[in-house]
């Protein structure tokens, strides 16, 4: 019992190397997320007008926002690319459940296309005119939430898998579970504004992150096996 | 002995097959023909588990394999006409995640062996984006070699040869021999019924449909 299950890990290591393998080859997707998210920073102080002040009330909200934003473009290629080359199929044979392997699909997501808005999310505050004792809340904030966001993000691509009009889909099913993230998220940093303990909504992020965790894999598994049983 | 009782397969609302009976032979190689749209590629996805059963049972030797999938879907190979192969990786990494996928050692000599097999080392660090649709289908069929490494009993193959010239068929026929010689059991669904030299039965898949009709 003890052997299969080391192995169950071996597989999920290993295929968590190969969807970052993939990735690192064509940098376009990663390159589109950033570069979306850029934009949105950067337009909304263009729309905002010339007044500081408003822009400090809006940029905690806008990163998040932006974020969400960013990577649904993303999302919907995150299991389409290995449907239709057909490797999905082989990781149904996989002696691994394939709930293991959605898994490791959301978590190389993260890996791949979230840690860099991440790392890049200070430089978006400072942008945004951002006190300087947020940022670290934002960092905090975003860690946790983004990886409830590629959970879902996993359930809703292997929602769309097989579906025509699957990229006009996606937005409108996912965004609406995300939005528990995004109150939660933002929380933790309006929270610090007005000097009150962010742990409250910190630990509520973490909750919905845990949740995700559990029950997004056994979710996008089963898509995943409707669709490869079309 | 894989036994196939009673399968009624529904996609959508169309009945692809109802009640259809069949015995598989352990050490055998099967072909499955018919015509365009018979059912061939549903009949596979189905012994493999994907499209899942309206009614009726697979048994592998009086147990019926769903019962454990992991240990039925450990023991076969299943060759799609899509390949599973990811453009962005080169030949030799697409075959290192599907065998590590599968839960085997991969090492490099293994795999360097396996695309021998094929006579694919040379095109080891090729690109798959770059590669014809032939060498993809070698590139895949390496995959079959490592069951002599590993302990698998089955190969489900959906038009293994289509795009193959004539030296790979040649090699492609030589892992069908050593397989069967290890008591492999093929199931191949295929147009073309020249692919076997040696001993092989047919499902026709037509002719079971007429006589559904009768």
């Amino acid at each position: 019992m003890n052997s299969i299950h080391s192995s169950w890990s071996n597989i999920f290591i290993a295929h968590i190397k190969r969807d970052i393998l993939t990735n690192s080859r064509s940098l376009l997707d990663l390159i589109s997320i950033v570069g979306l998210m850029i934009l949105i920073i950067i337009l909304f102080p263009l729309g905002l007008g010339p007044i500081k002040e408003k822009l400090n009330v809006v940029s905690n909200a806008v990163i998040w926002v932006g974020l969400i934003l960013a990577i649904i473009p993303s999302l919907e290629k995150l299991l389409l690319k290995d449907f239709e080359n057909g490797w999905l199929d082989q990781i149904a044979t996989s002696p691994a459940p394939l709930e293991i392997i959605m898994l490791s699909k959301a978590i190389s997501y993260w890996l791949i296309m979230l840690i860099p808005l991440i790392l890049t999310s200070p430089i978006f505050a400072i942008l945004l005119d951002m006190d300087l004792k947020n940022i670290p809340w934002l960092v905090i904030s975003i860690s946790a939430g983004s990886l409830a966001i590629s959970l879902i993000g996993l359930s809703g691509s292997a929602l769309i898998l097989g579906a025509r009009r699957g990229n006009i889909l996606l937005p409108i099913l996912i965004i609406p579970l995300m939005t528990p993230i995004l109150i939660f998220g933002v929380g933790v940093n309006e929270a610090v504004k007005i000097n009150e303990s962010p742990f409250g909504n910190l630990f509520l992020l973490l909750a919905l992150t845990l949740i995700y965790l559990v029950i997004s894999p056994f979710i996008s598994a089963l898509l995943v096996r409707i669709a490869i049983g079309r | 002995m894989l036994y196939l009782e009673g399968l009624t397969v529904q996609r959508g609302n169309k009945i692809v097959f109802s009640n259809f009976n069949t015995i598989i032979k352990s050490g055998s190689i099967t072909l499955i023909k018919g015509k365009n749209g018979s059912g061939k590629s549903t009949l596979l996805r189905t012994i493999v588990g994907f499209t899942p059963l309206e009614k009726g049972t697979i048994k592998n030797d009086k147990k019926n394999v769903f019962n454990n999938n992991e240990e039925w879907v450990n023991n076969l190979i299943f060759l799609d006409t899509k390949t599973g192969l990811s453009k962005d990786l080169t030949v030799i990494e697409n075959l290192n995640a599907w065998s590590t996928m599968k839960g085997w050692s991969s090492n490099i000599e293994n795999l360097t062996m396996a695309l021998k097999s094929v006579g694919m080392d040379k095109y080891a660090d090729l690109y798959i984006s770059q590669s014809s649709e032939g060498l993809k289908k070698r590139a895949a069929l390496a995959r079959l070699y490592l069951s002599f490494i590993n302990k698998v009993d089955f190969w489900i193959l959906d038009e293994p040869t289509n795009e193959l010239d004539k030296t790979s068929l040649v090699l492609f026929k030589q892992l069908i021999s050593k397989f069967l010689k290890q008591n492999g059991t093929i199931i191949i669904a295929t147009h073309d019924l020249t692919i076997v030299e040696d001993q092989f039965n047919i499902l026709d898949l037509d002719d079971f449909k007429k006589q559904r009709v009768l």
